[in-house]
């Protein structure tokens, strides 16, 4: 699929991880100027360096100050932003437990990332967004979000909470000229959430392959396969489309497949 | 550029269901992304469109022949089936109770399609709210316009844009869904409270 996004400027959190550096090269591929915003400086300048007018800017989408510093690069440097994906989130991996003993640390780390930096990042984005007549969201939630999992409450409740907001963005913003949607990943492959799927040591993996059984696809989903949809939800060729949530799931989320 | 490009070349596509504006703008943009129209044995792209403006009686069930062509596409190297229904299926409204139970059993049918013929037919549905062509109402009531995100009425070819997205062929892990094109009317309640 190929959208005209016309040099259009797309801040992209967590841009250097695996589903945001598709997400990135799909945009910067259709005509979009890129700002690869991330924790991790390093890797965002190595992928900005291979993407045509991207800008690297180190960020902790926890810290409004840096978050407003990193939308004041942007617009510094291309003079608008028209589009958000926000997309840097955070699982656990060592506290996969129930509830009762789920550590208040490591709740406060998972859902001051995933859910109050995706409300920082939004709130400072659409300053320029809004000033320049218009823009579109795209947040990347999870099928937990929409179907709970057992020992990922933080991250479970994190990604509901994203998918609501959008729905409340949605109705606030699209009278201003600004859609706002989400995309819930089903399982995705990538090197972090191997560790996820199958634990470090390979704990998970019968516990993984009982999951496929639940994908009617049979098989995990790639980061390319979110950044197809990103790209469509972030093109003025979804005009139409606001409040949405879209999974790329496989299927998971259609109905019980076992 | 179009507003959005896909690689159909090699894909036979059959529309079936309703005629009008929406199947002959959508049969010229599968045409325009290098889609071939075919008879209903050989395609490999099968696009539903049920009636989008809501009315009182019995809407057409296009499941049978919509199992039955998904049947062939998995029995052969697979395909796609994509239904074009209205965004009452997900949010029923008081005032066309009878027909909004009617899209609701063609989305629930679409997610049980997507399930028995998987993995080698993906199989979604776009949900139409209030769209207009050249101020013909074209789906939905003219009543949602004032609930929806957007303050506008959706276009046809805001439709056939999110068709083409689901008939890309490197859009190749959604399956099962239901994709709203309608300005946010589903979402929740569009006024200041």
């Amino acid at each position: 699929m190929r959208c005209d996004l016309d040099g259009r400027v797309a801040f992209v959190t967590g841009a250097a991880g695996a589903i945001g550096s598709a997400i990135a090269r799909k945009f910067a591929d259709n005509g979009g100027r890129v700002v690869i915003a991330d924790i991790n400086l390093e890797g965002a300048r190595q992928l900005a360096a291979t993407l045509p007018e991207a800008l690297a800017v180190e960020v902790d989408i926890r810290d409004a100050a840096a978050v407003e510093a990193a939308v004041e690069a942007t617009t510094g440097r291309y003079g608008r932003l028209d589009i958000l994906v926000n997309n840097a989130g955070v699982n656990t991996f060592a506290h996969r437990v129930t509830l009762d003993q789920f550590p208040p640390e490591e709740w406060e780390r998972v859902t001051s990332i995933d859910l109050d930096g995706l409300y920082l990042v939004s709130r400072a984005a659409l300053q320029p967004m809004l000033a320049g007549g218009g823009g579109r969201i795209v947040n990347i939630a999870s099928v937990v979000g929409m179907a709970a999992m057992r020992l990922q409450s933080a991250f479970v409740a994190a990604k509901a909470g994203i998918i609501h907001l959008t729905r409340s963005m949605a109705l606030e913003l699209g009278p201003r000229g600004v859609a706002v949607n989400a995309i819930a990943p089903g399982s995705i492959m990538t090197e972090g959430t191997r560790k996820l799927f199958y634990g470090v040591d390979g704990t998970f993996a019968g516990r993984t392959a009982e999951f496929m059984q639940h994908i009617p696809l049979g098989r995990p989903g790639t980061p390319e396969e979110i950044a197809e949809a990103a790209l469509f939800l972030a093109s003025p060729a979804a005009g139409y489309i606001n409040g949405q949530l879209l999974a790329v799931d496989g299927g998971w989320t259609a109905g019980f497949s076992v | 550029m179009r507003d959005i490009e896909i690689d159909l070349a090699g894909n036979r596509f059959v529309i079936i269901g309703e005629q009008g504006p929406l199947r002959h703008a959508l049969a010229t943009a599968l045409r325009q992304n290098g889609g071939a129209s075919a008879d209903t044995i050989a395609a490999d792209l099968v696009i539903a469109l049920y009636p989008l403006q809501p009315e009182d009686g019995p809407v057409p069930d296009l499941l049978p022949d919509l199992r039955e062509h998904g049947q062939r596409m998995a029995a052969g190297s697979g395909g796609r089936l994509i239904m074009v229904i209205s965004a009452l299926a997900s949010v029923p409204a008081r005032r066309h109770p009878d027909y909004s139970a009617q899209m609701a059993f063609a989305w629930a049918g679409m997610r049980g399609l997507s399930m028995t013929l998987a993995p080698k037919v993906l199989v979604n549905a776009v949900g139409v709210g209030l769209v207009e062509d050249e101020g013909a109402l074209l789906a939905g009531d003219r009543i949602m316009l004032g609930h929806a995100g957007l303050p506008r009425p959706g276009s046809v070819a805001e439709v056939v844009n999110a068709v083409l997205f689901l008939s890309d062929p490197a859009n190749t892990y959604t399956t099962g869904q239901l994709l709203n094109v309608d300005g946010g009317w589903t979402v929740g309640y569009g006024r200041n409270f």
